[in-house]
């Protein structure tokens, strides 16, 4: 899942570079969605915040 | 003003991708792998470094920046938790320190250093660049700037492929010991 964020990024950076900024950031908004998501998916432990 | 405001994100860019070879460094040459929000954090990085690659492609504006500061502050919050993991005396710390702090406490530091860093370049910047046709723009997205943004998705390409390596296609191990590609390999 990690990796297809970081190919989503790259796809917004190549699209952005070649121009098409709406697209570019629809992209960023995509994976920053899906960044999100997998987070959440991923702090699922009980902090222990003391001793 | 408005070169070193350009000069400010082309550093931002470049900055962030130098970032991400360090982050490579440690992986393959002290054989250290990154966890699972190691990686969301590299991810919260890449994201940052568009927002500056917006700013150098399409000139400086509020909504390049907005993103930027959006992506620290996910950023942020992926290092943040993994710093309250570990705060508690005794439960322990991911992969070795760095000067006497642990690399998820560095990359805390480094994404509030990012919005600090975005506010200054903000404040610099004066008006944005609505008025400038997309010709201009692009006219003047060339050497350093150009530069960085290439710099910036072969880096970003080679941490996907390096996820892929790691992780495979879904799930990636809390605590990897060692890569997922090699299960299938001779």
């Amino acid at each position: 899942m990690t990796a297809l964020i970081f190919l989503l990024v790259a796809v917004a950076m190549v699209v952005a570079v070649r121009g098409q900024r709406g697209i570019a950031i629809g992209l960023f908004g995509v994976s920053f969605v899906l960044a999100a998501l997998w987070l959440n998916y991923h702090i699922v432990d009980v902090l222990n915040l003391s001793l | 003003m408005a070169s070193l405001v350009r000069l400010g994100n082309a550093v931002g860019a470049m900055g962030i991708a130098i970032l991400l070879l360090a982050a490579f460094g440690i992986q393959f040459l002290q054989g250290e792998l990154p966890c699972p929000l190691c990686l969301l954090q590299r991810v919260a990085l890449v994201l940052c470094g568009f927002g500056f690659l917006l700013n150098l492609r399409f000139g400086v504006q509020p909504l390049h920046y907005g993103l930027a500061i959006l992506a620290a502050l996910f950023g942020a919050a992926a290092a943040g938790r993994q710093v309250l993991l570990h705060i508690v005396p005794g439960t322990g710390a991911y992969g070795s320190a760095l000067l006497g702090l642990h690399l998820y406490t560095w990359s805390l530091i480094l994404f509030v250093a990012v919005i600090a860093g975005v506010a200054v370049l903000m404040i610099m910047g004066g008006r944005p660049d609505h008025d400038r046709s997309d010709h201009q723009t692009a006219l003047r997205f060339r050497g350093s700037s150009r530069f960085a943004a290439w710099l910036l998705i072969a880096v970003t390409l080679a941490n996907a492929l390096n996820s892929f390596v790691l992780c495979g296609p879904v799930d990636c191990a809390p605590d990897p010991m060692g890569y997922w590609i090699a299960k299938y390999l001779p």
